[in-house]
């Protein structure tokens, strides 16, 4: 479950980040790497679960964490952007003064 | 239940070789040659950059997943910090994750990172060999 959505906000910035290559300040390529790790990672776990013979991916139950799990999957991925932006945005800022 | 401090443990060691790497390449870009560089395949980014994107891709991969376990309980913000650690059984599952999950994990990391790093290096080169052999042309 948390493999998907991780999946499909990769995807989502990967395609920000294509549309806005320009726009080099916004580091919409951290972005896209922040949730690509986290869906591979995921996608470790998923190949470890089907591997123990669980199933690889499963819509019959949804747990009880899953919902705030899929918040934070998105809320410390844009967190995480913010702050990493921030500093290098500055360290370029602090290049040019120099 | 631990398998992020895999990918954590790894991204310290690629954080202290990207230091030093950086180093070495400050120190030779200080060193005066008279003949031109030569370009060699995957000679354009530096690689001090190529390891700030792994470092980049271990951590942020850990600290998302960390959030996870925490929402789980496995992680706590008090001693031991991982409840694992409260009983043998358990720490012993959890050392048998770490080292099966969690070393996949990082196997897919460092290798979707290795992909992306050729990739660029081959983009860059055919796009230098390209340019050479328009100024072959235009010298002819």
């Amino acid at each position: 479950m948390y493999f998907l959505i991780a999946l499909g906000l990769a995807i989502l910035a990967a395609v920000l980040w294509f549309f806005f290559r320009d726009r080099k300040a916004l580091h919409l390529d951290i972005l896209a790497i922040i949730f690509g790790a986290a869906a591979l990672m995921w996608f470790g776990d998923c190949i470890m679960s089907a591997a123990g013979g669980e199933p690889f991916i499963s819509f019959d139950e949804v747990r009880e964490f899953d919902g705030w799990i899929s918040l934070w999957t998105f809320g410390g991925g844009i967190f995480l952007w913010v702050v990493l932006s921030f500093i290098l945005n500055n360290r370029q800022k602090a290049k040019e003064v120099k | 239940m631990a398998c992020f401090l895999v990918s954590a443990a790894a991204g310290v060691g690629v954080a202290a070789a990207k230091y030093i790497v950086k180093h070495h390449e400050k120190k030779n870009s200080l060193k005066v040659s008279e003949e031109p560089k030569e370009y060699k395949f995957g000679s354009e980014v530096k690689w001090s950059k190529k390891l700030a994107y792994l470092e980049l891709v271990l951590f942020t991969g850990s600290f998302i997943l960390a959030g996870e376990h925490m929402i789980h309980g496995e992680v706590v913000p008090f001693p031991p910090f991982l409840t694992a650690m409260s009983s043998p059984a358990d720490a012993t599952e959890m050392l048998h994750e770490m080292g099966t999950t969690g070393v996949l994990m990082l196997g897919l990391l460092v290798a979707a990172w290795a992909v992306g790093v050729l990739l660029v290096d081959f983009i860059k080169y055919r796009k230098h060999k390209k340019v050479e052999a328009k100024k072959l042309e235009e010298a002819k």
